[in-house]
């Protein structure tokens, strides 16, 4: 998705969802890595991945956490959107080359501050892999 | 059920001890715009209202907060 959506605070309704896929490569974790400084064996060194518990290289789970800024950013509310906070929690590894899925719920909207509390699940092959909550605010 | 001094505890990082209805922005530094508005949100939330924004613009002190949710015949605990 290259535009965002524009909704206004006015268009917004608890219950109101959005999601979309993403399938992470191992250039993305190598971006990831130079970007955000996080190193770790366990993502980009296989021969060291292969000796632990996962077998194999994992995507950082920061990095699947920020599809919850796509979300919000482009879907649900979009173009309008000013990040407030968000609770992360890793439940399951995510691989390279997985697909996940990202849902996200509006449970619940502030008509006079804007804020709007955002449910987020990301799933891989039906299983939530991570969940969370995003506060944002809806900019007028 | 939250009660009002546990939200208020909670997004404002102070002790309940410490909360009166006179405490204003100037009183408590983490009352910041951010957090006020986190901090209504919180109370709509969990009383289940809403506050006008007049109310929320002109609301100066706890105790301002807490006499709308009053006046909205809510139990604020």
């Amino acid at each position: 998705m290259d535009n965002p959506n524009d909704l206004l605070l006015k268009d917004i309704s608890v219950g109101d969802a959005a999601f979309f896929s993403r399938m992470f490569t191992q250039e993305d974790v190598l971006a990831f890595a130079r970007l955000s400084g996080d190193k770790n064996p366990l993502h980009l060194d296989e021969a060291y991945a292969r000796t632990t518990r996962f077998g194999q290289r994992l995507v950082h789970g920061m990095l699947v956490g920020s599809l919850c800024s796509a979300l919000v950013g482009m879907y649900l509310p979009g173009k309008r959107c000013l990040y407030l906070s968000q609770t992360l929690l890793f439940r399951k590894p995510v691989f390279i080359g997985d697909t996940v899925v990202v849902r996200g719920i509006v449970r619940a909207k502030s008509g006079s501050t804007g804020v709007l509390e955002i449910g987020v699940s990301i799933t891989k092959d039906h299983e939530e892999v991570l969940n969370g909550i995003a506060t944002v605010q809806a900019l007028t | 059920m939250r009660t009002f001094s546990e939200i208020v505890a909670a997004v404002f990082k102070i002790s309940d001890t410490e909360i009166s209805d006179s405490l204003s922005s100037q009183d408590i530094p983490e009352w910041d715009s951010m957090n006020y508005l986190l901090f209504i949100a919180e109370l709509e939330k969990e009383f289940d209202m809403s506050f006008s924004m007049d109310e929320v613009m002109t609301a100066q002190r706890l105790g301002d907060i807490r006499a709308v949710i009053e006046a909205r015949g809510k139990k604020y605990g």
